[in-house]
């Protein structure tokens, strides 16, 4: 369901071409510009330093509310905060704005009880009024999360630090929907109205918004944030789209941090002195699904000679070299909704004699992928290779991510491949993109028993059973090949040693506000 | 009348008396002995024999995997594989190979759309002069103004990637300069005696055009053309390392650098292979168009020839 991380197509093209065409040079001049501020900064703090992190992406916007792309949460992570936030390892609820919740014995209403002592940047205080406020503008204005919040039927504030929630149903997973990300970030009240909220921020969080350039974003601390930190006195986050130059500035000290790692490199990363290279286990999972409103692509013998054609073991380590994880269901096997149901395995032989079932012969497929995802582009190359072995011509289609989307929309394609990041919980893995109707089923799978279980399994409230029927609902999911899963990438990133204070995240949410650097 | 012609073409294009050799005989000779030209001309055969024969000479697919990724990817160079494997454990010299291919089609045809379109309204400007001229030309200008490869971005953003769009895109760069090199020759032929002779007998414009000032003016133009294969090669290389020409899994050798880039620092062969490739192909077509300037421009010629600095 979710859709939050994805780069926006254009500002991150024009960025690679950027890249490729200048080589960086112009980048070096921008990151003195970067230092400067550090300096001025640097005096008047206590802990001290500013950090810098550098990002593959640009932000489109700073809109919460509005942007779906990954490098904007990267940057609002420090800037806004949520009612609850999922913990930094078994990303568990905790409280973060809301200090405590109870949920009615009819399991149609939410009492969240939120901080008294929280200032907005601009030094407006906290409480309920915001709350409803955000919540009520993303169903209003029917913005970019406004599914998350399809069962809330009214959002009452009885006190300045009460809020109730009030549900059509159950909805079991109403923490993950408004604090999985900061995409349901708390606004403070009439701040659409007041301000730019594209280019401006007005946050509860430990940084605030400094400045927007080109090529990096400042942010500085809030001396009164609510929580322990921070013990920087602010962060830039530079755009770095070539991870090779990332990685050139981090080991020469003019980058503290980044996520922005050539896969091929991590190995010999890991052996450098005086850095820290930490790679584990995401949420994310990467899938490649076929059209099934296309001939011959609805027969499921022809589904079954895909899944059988390809070696997952191959594609993870040709896309990952080993920080992957193979799987063929969505959810890496350490969640508590993990599914061990693996039916697949490569076998060219079985996969021959599918296509002969379905008395299909000299089959091409168009596989639609994206530069904007490299990964993307390599898996193809190796799919192509791999279901060549049986005859299937496959013609790699790459395509701009704005024109990959169309296509998707329009379903004017035979297969695509892509990935889905930052879930936590199982209706955002499965529901939308395998219920007949749902927003993201673009493959066109529609099958009444799938249906029964995920709706079911949407609204019961009993985590087990919850659990099983999900699993139910995946076996029908992976048996019918809705999406080809492919495997869950590991989240790699690299920092200075002299950086402390902190942990990489599963759900790649980047958080600074606990991180020191030396004085 | 086409008697007429015939013995004034006859008159303008005849040899110096001492050399009765016919002129392409002289031609060649002058190039044989220019031995970088030679040189030029052997490296140039081996691509073009690559490009031809490719699928045939290379002991791999061009996306096919030497053994299994794990075991077999970003392997050096070595009997086996002596330009080493890629990050799929695909053999690098098989897609060397194979991308001459896509150099060799995006050079020849890119030039072709250019050669004709820039020739043609070369002629045209040349010829009537006044507003069709100026009208030509300054379009050429708005052309021209554009830096190539930027250029042959924005056509390909238009199109959308792929080779037969870049090599549409790389054709259109090129056109004003071969509308520009014709223009001028043009300008320079035709008011002499033997285009105005056939004028008054009454010869069209198609016909003087075709018969009298086109051989006239076609020495600038083979070496013009010599020297925008070099340039419309490095201009695929260039829109295939942006993404935008060539798709995977087909090789061309701009692609491949792009690919090899990120890997420079655990197997250079990824990338200095094609970019070898690049290089010698490109310095060719240009070592070609420098002698054949050397050989086609008269004076120059004479004066090489008399201050005893052929090569």
């Amino acid at each position: 369901m979710l859709r939050p991380r994805r780069v926006v197509p254009f500002v991150a093209s024009l960025a690679l071409l950027l890249g490729a065409c200048s080589g960086g040079g112009e980048g070096v001049e921008e990151v003195t510009g970067g230092d400067g501020a550090d300096g001025a900064d640097g005096a008047e703090g206590q802990e001290g330093g500013t950090l810098v992190a550098a990002i593959s992406g640009q932000p489109d916007q700073l809109d919460p509310h509005q942007t779906t792309a990954y490098p904007s949460f990267q940057v609002l992570e420090n800037v806004y905060d949520t009612l609850v936030v999922p913990g930094p390892e078994d990303l568990e609820f905790q409280p973060s704005l809301a200090t405590e919740w109870e949920v009615s014995d009819d399991n149609l209403t939410w009492t969240f009880t939120l901080r008294d002592d929280v200032t907005f940047h601009d030094g407006a205080t906290f409480d309920s009024a915001d709350v409803a406020y955000s919540y009520n503008r993303i169903i209003d204005e029917e913005l970019a999360n406004a599914f998350r919040l399809a069962s809330v039927e009214e959002i009452r504030t009885p006190d300045e630090t009460t809020v109730e929630i009030q549900l059509s149903e159950p909805t079991p997973n109403l923490l993950a929907n408004i604090g999985g990300f900061k995409g349901m970030a708390i606004l403070p009240e009439g701040a659409a109205d007041a301000l730019d909220l594209s280019n401006e921020a007005n946050g509860t969080g430990p940084f605030m918004l400094e400045s927007m350039n080109p090529d990096s974003i400042q942010l500085s601390a809030y001396e009164d944030y609510w929580g322990e930190g921070p013990f920087v006195d602010g962060v830039t986050f530079r755009f770095i789209s070539e991870g090779t130059t990332a990685l050139t500035e981090l080991q020469a000290g003019d980058v503290h941090w980044t996520d922005n790692i050539p896969p091929q490199r991590l190995e010999s990363l890991q052996a450098e002195e005086g850095l820290v290279v930490e790679s584990i286990a995401s949420v994310d999972y990467w899938y490649w699904a076929v059209n099934f409103e296309r001939e011959p692509f609805s027969d499921p013998n022809v589904r079954n000679a895909l899944a059988f054609g390809i070696d997952r073991e191959e594609i993870a380590e040709a896309a990952h070299f080993g920080a992957a994880t193979v799987n063929q269901t969505a959810i890496s096997p350490d969640s508590f909704w993990a599914h061990d149901y693996a039916p697949y395995s490569h076998d060219p032989e079985q996969a021959r004699q599918f296509l002969e079932d379905a008395g299909v012969d000299g089959l091409s497929l168009g596989l639609m992928v994206t530069n904007e995802f490299p990964q993307t582009v390599t898996v193809a190359e190796v799919i192509a290779s791999q279901l060549g072995q049986i005859g299937i011509d496959v013609e790699i289609q790459t395509e701009t991510f704005g024109t990959w989307l169309d296509r998707q929309g329009q379903g004017d394609f035979d297969a695509f491949m892509l990935g889905w990041l930052g879930n936590i919980d199982p209706f955002g893995y499965y529901h939308s993109q395998h219920i007949c109707e749902g927003s993201n089923n673009y493959q066109g799978y529609c099958s009444e028993e799938t249906d029964e279980l995920l709706n079911q399994a949407a609204t019961e409230t009993d985590q087990d059973a919850r659990r099983d029927l999900y699993h139910q609902a995946v076996e029908k999911i992976v048996d019918d090949n809705s999406y080809m899963y492919l495997y869950n990438p590991n989240v790699t990133q690299a920092w200075v040693e002299s950086l402390s204070g902190y942990t990489i995240r599963p759900d790649r949410a980047i958080n600074f506000e606990e991180v020191r650097l030396p004085g | 009348m086409s008697g007429a012609a015939t013995t004034h073409e006859a008159e303008a294009g005849a040899p110096p008396a001492v050399d009765t050799r016919p002129r392409w005989r002289q031609i060649a000779d002058l190039l044989v002995s220019n031995r970088l030209a030679l040189f030029a001309l052997f490296v140039l055969g081996v691509v073009l024999l690559a490009g031809i024969l490719g699928p045939s000479l290379a002991p791999y697919g061009v996306n096919e995997r030497v053994g299994s990724i794990v075991d077999f990817r970003l392997r050096p160079p070595s009997l086996n594989h002596i330009f080493g494997t890629d990050e799929l454990a695909r053999d690098v010299f098989s897609r060397v190979l194979l991308g001459a291919r896509a150099s060799l089609v995006v050079g020849a045809v890119a030039v072709g759309i250019a050669l004709t379109s820039g020739t043609l309204l070369g002629l045209v400007a040349g010829f009537y002069g006044g507003k069709i001229d100026d009208f030509i030309m300054r379009a050429m200008d708005v052309l021209f103004s554009f830096p190539a490869i930027l250029m042959a971005i924005a056509v390909v953003a238009v199109l959308g990637p792929g080779l037969v769009n870049a090599m549409i895109a790389i054709g259109i760069v090129y056109i004003p300069i071969f509308a520009r090199v014709t223009r001028g020759s043009v300008l320079s032929v035709r008011e002499l005696v033997y285009v105005r002779a056939a004028r008054s007998i009454g010869a069209s414009d198609a016909r003087l055009i075709r018969r009298h000032i086109l051989p006239n003016v076609a020495a600038p133009i083979i070496v013009q053309t010599t020297i925008s294969l070099a340039f419309a090669i490095l201009s695929e290389a260039a829109l295939s390392f942006l993404g935008l020409g060539v798709q995977p899994p087909a090789a061309s050798w701009g692609r491949m650098l792009a690919e090899g880039r990120g890997f420079i620092q655990q197997a250079w062969w990824m990338a200095v292979f094609p970019g070898l490739s690049i290089f010698m192909t490109v310095l060719s077509f240009n070592l070609i168009g420098d002698a054949l300037r050397d050989v086609l421009d008269p004076h120059q010629r004479s004066a090489i020839e008399s201050q005893g600095l052929g090569v």
